[in-house]
Formats: structure tokens, sequence, C-alpha cells
């Protein structure tokens, strides 16, 4: 919509001074060639390996649709699907968790907490990554100092495990889900509670009627934004589990780096590509929701 | 159709116009006093305007008995039933606000049709109602649109639909109208007070805009530092305002310094009857506008400043010998030889004024 | 109704505080409580004489500021082009800067790596090759500025376009004009000071991403700061932890320094003006 404003008014301008649009497109140039040698020849790399063959003994290449396949079947799928339900467990308890605690701090007064909330989600959910994953290895793992001092170990508690790495990606989740919701929270006009009351409506029937399908959008758009993270990380997994809990980003960097079987660099692109078209499907759904509810709350 | 929709509202709620009380409201926020001891009564029916600057307490008040806010002392009272205490969704008071109020996700129907939908109205029987009471704001064909396809002021027609669904004993408007453009104001505004007539429902209309309040509401409440100045009918408030506070917020007034004896003021050279309970000595008599000649005067002590074309009248100010300045409304050929500059004579009637305390500038 | 109000929120925000907390100062109290030592902190006063740790965090810094470098470069005339003179690109842009959401880190590394492939299999005999060599120097790998560049690109463009929508540009540049400052001057002098909040939050958000950058480093076989960290934690565990804790005490102190210079700036900036 922003776009639409400037674009109605600077029409005739563009038209009338026509020599103006040129210094235009050159400002912008550098960053398509750029982003065309540097994004460009890695995602046609991507593609291109994902369908070729390399015959071993000739050397010969050829295309196919044999990785993709190969991509789909035994330890990959279980792989790829390792990755959806982890992503899927950890998205939805991102957005269950992280919208309280948001509305913890949207509906208080004292702006010295509200900012204090805000730049700890902005660090938190970037401190994703090995440092998070030592953290809670020093924190939970097997030598852990509350593994060690709680006793856990004997209850069964392992947390090179599914449920393991739901907890640690919480650690960044929750604080982006917290910075995505945050600005939602905040358009919901006291108005809308108001008239809701006014219209005979109790607390919970204005949350149930009202507050929720107002953020609707803003809760999916956050549930496929936490999804599309915990679906790209990699760090945070490898340097905990190594390989104990089946993940798809694990598999594409154990196939790059030749750990398992020589030969397999065209299945990871496969895996990539497939990969790529799960993220391509979460921005598909995102960006809409985001226009939506940046209509509903911005007005 | 529409004229027997407003027949059959009307009996609904004529029946129950209601009385309203605030006995001695009491609210402060932190420091500031919202409401210092306010006592109103609105009668049965009644269209009320609470005029007053911002921060007078005038929307404190509304909120009081919509039950948003809380006194720290005092009563609410509907009809002789004390409601301080009963939460806001069971106070039967359809409320309008300043703007943005409608639910983003639900369209034109869906919204005037909430307060139903939360009674458990069957679905039917609202969306009939629903689109009854659209018709009676003039927006029965626009049911389907959302509100971010709604104008302004088609947005608080549907607001005010919306208030009435659940025929509340009490219609509640704060500030309707102050975030639409000019035209749409008047029309809008003529239209509530249309519609509050046809139904007869006792409304309370909060607004800083005195020609609002003066040209819609059968009595205006004016507000100061949380108190009630005075409330009357709008011809007795402009004519005969009670204080000097009332006299300058309600229309235009001019502060002429005089001098007042035995009850009566010595001013522009003039002796008059004075009204106001101030102690003899120097005085300010008030005056409006339309009640100062002003004549072009070769050898008159005042000038004329300035002049602004007003339609009907041409409002001339001028200073006065003494340095204060005044403003007289000229039918516009009287004005014509009166521009900036232009010596003249100034007159009062030969009627009481009105004195205040001087004010020292 | 009010005191129920508070006590929720404050359950929830303590509750939070645990979660939050509990992680680091359990790393913390790893660090310094190692069984069978007694509280050292060993860890800690080791690290700067480690192999490595130097080195890789130099090499981490002066990728994030080669990064930061290019990525404004390219960045800021871009957007400050579609709000003047080309609003038209806006949607071209847009999803240029958008295309790196949908491509995770592992597969765009694993596309790199397939291109890096090229150099040998089909350009030895070719000067292309020299380059594909020297953009893959160990001392100062290119090819990690070029991936990061790409993946700073949606939260920059965010950044920038977030700040300049509070600045109407158009209105800047016409009232320099206006008092005869020439195009570079009226954007030097009226729209890159505007910009200052903007830009350093473009800033520290690629630095964030920089220095906590894994993946792609890793699999391209370099050892920035993050791989090291990763390295060194199988051998020397309390260590790892150390720096582990240590790098979130850097990012909030820097972000907390950002804060706190954008404020000082803004306050000159209008005391001048």
């Amino acid at each position: 919509m922003t776009a639409a404003l400037p674009r109605a008014d600077v029409a005739p301008v563009a038209s009338a001074k026509r020599r103006r649009r040129a210094p235009g497109w050159l400002a912008v140039l550098p960053l398509l060639v750029f982003t065309a040698i540097a994004f460009g020849l890695p995602a046609v790399a991507i593609v291109d390996g994902a369908f070729t063959v390399k015959d071993a003994t000739t050397g010969a290449a050829g295309y196919t649709g044999a990785n993709l396949t190969a991509s789909l079947q035994g330890p990959y799928l279980t792989a790829l699907l390792g990755s959806v339900k982890l992503s899927a467990v950890s998205a939805v308890l991102g957005v269950l968790l992280g919208l309280p605690l948001a509305q913890a701090v949207a509906g208080s007064r004292s702006r010295a907490l509200r900012e204090a909330v805000l730049t700890a989600s902005g660090v938190l959910a970037n401190f994703g990554g090995v440092p998070l994953a030592f953290a809670f290895v020093a924190t939970l793992g097997n030598a852990g100092v509350l593994t060690m001092h709680l006793g856990l170990k004997d209850s069964g508690w392992n947390l090179y495990s599914f449920w393991g790495l739901v907890l640690v990606y919480l650690y960044f989740l929750i604080p982006l889900m917290v910075l995505t919701i945050t600005p939602a929270l905040d358009g919901l006009r006291t108005q809308w509670r108001e008239a809701a009351l006014n219209n005979g409506a109790t607390g919970a029937q204005y949350w149930r009627h009202v507050a929720l399908p107002v953020l609707a959008p803003s809760l999916l758009g956050g549930l496929v934004l936490l999804f599309g993270s915990a679906f790209a990380a990699y760090a945070t997994a490898a340097a905990m589990v190594g390989s104990a809990v089946p993940l798809v980003t694990l598999q594409i960097a154990d196939a790059l780096s030749g750990n398992v079987l020589v030969g397999q660099e065209n299945v990871a692109l496969a895996l990539s590509l497939d990969m790529v078209l799960v993220a391509g499907l979460v921005m598909a759904v995102y960006l809409p929701l985001q226009r939506r509810s940046a209509r509903w709350l911005d007005a | 159709m529409t004229h027997m929709t407003v027949t059959t509202l009307e009996k609904a709620t004529q029946e129950k116009a209601a009385t309203v009380e605030f006995r001695s409201l009491r609210r402060e926020f932190g420091t500031t006093v919202a409401l210092d001891g306010l006592d109103l009564t609105v009668r049965p029916g009644e269209f009320l305007a609470l005029l007053g600057p911002s921060g007078c307490g005038k929307t404190t008040a509304l909120r009081m008995l919509a039950g948003f806010e809380h006194p720290d002392s005092g009563a609410v009272l509907v009809d002789g039933e004390d409601v301080t205490h009963v939460p806001a969704h069971r106070r039967d008071a359809g409320m309008v606000f300043q703007s943005y109020s409608l639910f983003p996700h639900l369209n034109a129907l869906d919204n005037v049709a909430f307060g139903l939908r939360m009674r458990k109205v069957r679905t039917a029987e609202r969306r009939a109602r629903a689109a009854e009471l659209l018709e009676l704001v003039g927006l029965g064909d626009k049911g389907e649109r959302y509100p971010h396809q709604l104008s302004g002021g088609q947005q608080q027609r549907i607001a005010l639909a919306r208030a009435l669904a659940l025929r509340p004993r009490v219609l509640l408007l704060d500030e309707p109208l102050s975030a639409l453009d000019a035209k749409v104001r008047l029309s809008l505004r003529e239209e509530i007070r249309r519609l509050q007539q046809e139904l007869g429902i006792t409304t309370l209309f909060v607004t800083h805009d005195q020609e609002e309040a003066l040209s819609v509401a059968d009595r205006v409440a004016v507000m100061r530092a949380g108190r009630l100045e005075q409330c009357a009918e709008p011809a007795e408030l402009y004519g005969r305002p009670a204080t000097a506070f009332v006299a300058e917020f309600v229309g235009t007034m001019s502060r002429i310094p005089g001098e007042l004896k035995d009850g009566t003021v010595e001013v522009l050279g003039q002796r008059l009857p004075a009204d106001g309970e101030v102690p003899d000595g120097p005085v300010d008599v008030l005056v409006r506008p339309e009640a100062v000649h002003v004549h072009a005067d070769e050898r008159g002590d005042a000038r004329v400043v300035a002049t602004a074309f007003l339609g009907a009248v041409v409002r001339v100010t001028v200073r006065l010998a003494d340095g204060t300045e005044a403003k007289a409304d000229l039918p516009a050929h009287q004005a014509a030889g009166l521009g900036a500059g232009a010596a003249v004579g100034v007159s009062l009637p030969e009627r009481p004024v009105l004195v205040a305390e001087r004010i020292q500038k | 109704m009010a005191r129920r109000l508070t006590l929720w929120r404050w359950v929830v925000l303590g509750l939070a505080a645990l979660y939050f907390l509990v992680p680091l100062a359990a790393s913390v109290i790893f660090t310094v409580d190692v069984p069978g030592h007694g509280v050292t902190f060993d860890a800690y006063s080791r690290i700067l004489s480690t192999e490595g740790f130097v080195s890789s965090l130099l090499l981490s810094l002066e990728l994030a500021v080669a990064t930061i470098a290019v990525v404004l470069l390219l960045m800021v005339p871009a957007v400050v082009a579609l709000r003047l003179g080309a609003p038209r690109l806006r949607p071209v842009v847009e999803v240029v800067c958008s295309l790196p959401l949908v491509v995770p880190p592992i597969a765009f590394v694993a596309g790199i790596v397939n291109v890096l492939k090229w150099g040998p299999e089909h350009l030895s005999r070719t000067p292309l090759f020299q380059t594909f060599t020297a953009i893959q120097d160990e001392d100062f790998p290119v090819v990690l500025v070029l991936a990061y560049v790409v993946m700073a690109l949606p939260f920059v463009y965010r950044a920038l376009d977030a700040g300049l929508r509070a600045v109407d540009v158009r209105t800047l540049v016409e009232a320099a004009r206006s008092c005869g400052a020439g195009w570079p001057q009226a954007l030097l002098r009226a729209v890159l000071p505007n910009l200052r909040g903007a830009l350093m939050n473009a800033a520290f958000l690629t630095l964030a991403l920089v220095l906590g950058e894994f993946t792609v480093a890793q699999l391209l076989g370099f050892r920035p700061f993050a791989v090291w960290i990763y390295n060194i934690g199988g051998s020397q565990a309390q260590m790892s932890v150390a720096v582990s804790v240590l790098s979130l005490l850097v990012t909030w102190a820097l972000l907390l320094a950002l804060a706190g210079a954008g404020g000082g700036r803004a306050r000159t900036a209008s005391s001048r003006g």
C-alpha cells in the first residue's frame, strides 16, 4: 500500500521529467547485478545440480529426476519429515508461549519493562547457533549443571533428543515471536475492547470474538516465520546432536562434506531444492497474511 | 419502509427513556484531578451536551457512565438505580467512540450485530435487526462492506447503529464527529439529532466544540477543571452566561476595562447597569461582538486593527485607547469603509452588561 | 480485577525470566565451577592465549566490516532512489531482497559449493579461474563476504525502509535543493544524517549476523569465530561455553552502546539544526 501512494503522485512528474528516471535505474543497478551473481549463480547451481547425475566411471553428466526421487526416499525422507515435525512443534509452542509474554509486555504501562524485554528479544532472537547450543549443553547436557544438581539423568532426561532440540529452539523462537507479535498487539485499539464491552461482551468474549480474530493473520504469520526459522536452523543442531535426530540440514551437511557416501553432492542439492520449495511455500503463505494484518492494524 | 422501522424502534426505546444522575463524582489520576465533585442530572429523553476544554473531565464523566472508569467517590445512577459498580458489559448504555472503533475483521452488518451475537440472539434474527439499523442510519446498501472500505462518516454512522443495536437506555457520544471533515460533521450531527429525537433516547454528547454543542443539544453542561460551571439551554447559556468562564468559552467575548460602582459600571464613556457578583473597583466588561457598535469617527480614539469577512457580517477588531482589543460584528455594508488603521468610535447598547474581575494582561 | 491482571503478568514474566536466565546462569556456573578443581576462572583467563581465538575473531570482524560496507553501498542508493525517482522499481527490489529468505543458508552454501566446483572443472584454462582461487583465499575469503551480503539483504532492506518511511525524503531533497544544494550535497547533507538511526540499525544487524554465522563458513572450510568456538567445543568444554557466554554479553553490550550512540547523535543533530 505504501508502494501505491508514491507511485500515484509521482507518475505525472516522472513522465514530465523523463530525464530523471535514468539515475533511479542506475542507483538500483549495482544491487541487481550483485544479487544476480552472488545469489543467482548459487541458485542456478542448486537447480542445475539437483537435476544432474554424473556417471562415476565416464564422468559424463546427464539430466535426470533421480536425485529428487532419492531425496524423497529412505533416510532422506525421514530427515525431511523430521525437520518438518521439529519445526512445526517448535513453531506452535513458540507462538503459544510467545503470545502471552508479548501481551504481558504490550499491556504493561511500564516503558522500561517494555524496552528491556524488546531489546533482550532482539539479542536472543539472533542468539542462535553454536553459542546457544553450548549454553544448553552446559545447563542440561549430560554433564550440565542442572542435570547434575537435580539428578535429571536418572529420570531419563536426554538433551540430545527431539524434545531437547525443541527446548533449545524455543530459546530463539519465543523472542522472535515476541518481536513479531508486539507491533500487532500494540495495534489493538483500546476502543475495540471498550466497544466490545459496551456491546455486552465479557473480557473472554472480547478475546474470542475480537482480539484473536484481528490478531489471526499476525499469529499465523508469526507461526510460518517461526517454522521457517526453525526449519533452516543448522548450527544449533549440528553443535548439539550431531546426527542423533534426523534433520534435513544435517543430511545436507553430511552429504556435502562426503561424510556418508562419496558422490552424494547432487542428492544434497536435491535436498536443498526440497528445502527451498518448503521455505518458498512458507513465504507464499506469510506475505499475504502480513499484508492483511497491516491493513487491519495500521489504518 | 425506513419510517416504519423508526416508529417500531421508537416505541421500544421511548417507554424506558431513562434519567441519568451523576452524584458528587470524584476521580484523580495521580496528581491530576479529573473530576472534582460533579453533580448533574440528565432528564429522560434529553439530548445533553457536555462541553469544555480538553482535560475538564467531560470524557471521564461519560466513561464512568459507560463503566470504563470508576469514581474514587460518588455515584452514577440510571433511573434512580445505582450502577456505579455494574461492570461495563452490563451497563445498558450504547456508546459511539471518537473514531476507529469498528471491528476491522467484521463487515458493517456483523459489526452492528456484534452485541446481539454476544447475547446469543439467533443468526437470522440478529441479521434482520442489524439490517434494520443500517437502514436507519442510511447505509442499508453497505452491509457487506468492511470498515477499511468505508469513509470516516460512514464508519461513524455504523458505529451509531451498533450503539443502538441492544436498545440501550442511554446513548453516549464521545466526540464522534471530531475526526471528520467539516461538511460531513455538519450533516452527521444533524442526523444524530434527528435520530435522537425520533427515538427519544436519553443522550449524552461530549464535545469541545461549542458551536456543535449549542446547535444540537437540548441543554449544554459546561465543565471546567472537573466541575460543572453551568447547565442550561443553549440560548440562556449564550445570552446569560453564569460565569466569566462560560461567557468566554461559549461564543466570542471581548473584555473591555471599566469601573464598577454601586451596581453600575463606567465603560467607554457610558454608565450601564452591571450583572455579576464582583466587588466595586476596576472590572472587565464582557461583551459579545454583535453587541459592540463601531462607527467611523474622525475624532475617535480607537483604531481598526483587522477585519475578517464572515459572510453576512464582517468581524472588525479594534484597538481601544488603552490598548485593549475588542471584536465587533458589523453588517457587511456598514463595514465597507473601515480598513485597517481607520479611526473609529466604539459604544455599547443601553442594556445591563456582564462584569468580571479585571484580568491583568 | 486489576490485581488479578497484574498477578497474571508477573507470573508470565517470572516464568520467562526463569527460562531465559537459567541457561545463562548455569553456563557461568559451568565455566567457573569445574568438578575436581573447585571454583576457578581458568576458562576465562586462558581464552586470549588459546590458539586461534584472536585470529578467528579478527577474521570475523574483518568480514563484518567488509560486509557492512558492501551491503550499505549497494542498498542505500537503491532505497533512496526508490523514494525519489524510481518507485516503479520498488517491487523488484522488494522481491530481490526477500529471495534470500526463501533459500536457507544450508541450501545456499550447497549452491555455492557447486558453483565453486565449476572453477576447476570448466574454467581451469581461463583467467576466471584465478578469480575463483582469489575469492577463496584463507586469509580473507571474499566468497564469505559475498554470501553474507546476500544473507543480510532482507534485514538491511527492512531497517532502511523503516527508517526512510519516517523521513519524507522527497521534501528533504527538494528543500535542500531550493536552498541551493546540488544533488550530491542534498543527499549527503540532508538525507543521510536523517537516516543515521536506520544505518546504525542495519549495521548492527549485519554485524550480529556475521559474528554468529556458522553454516556457510564451516561448510566452505573457513575458520571465523563461530567455527572456532565449535572446534574447541570438542576438546575444551569449559572454555567453549565461556566464549559462548562472552559472545552473548558482547552482542548485548554492542546493542546498548549503539542505542546510546544513536540517541546521543540524534541529540547533537537536533541541537545543531
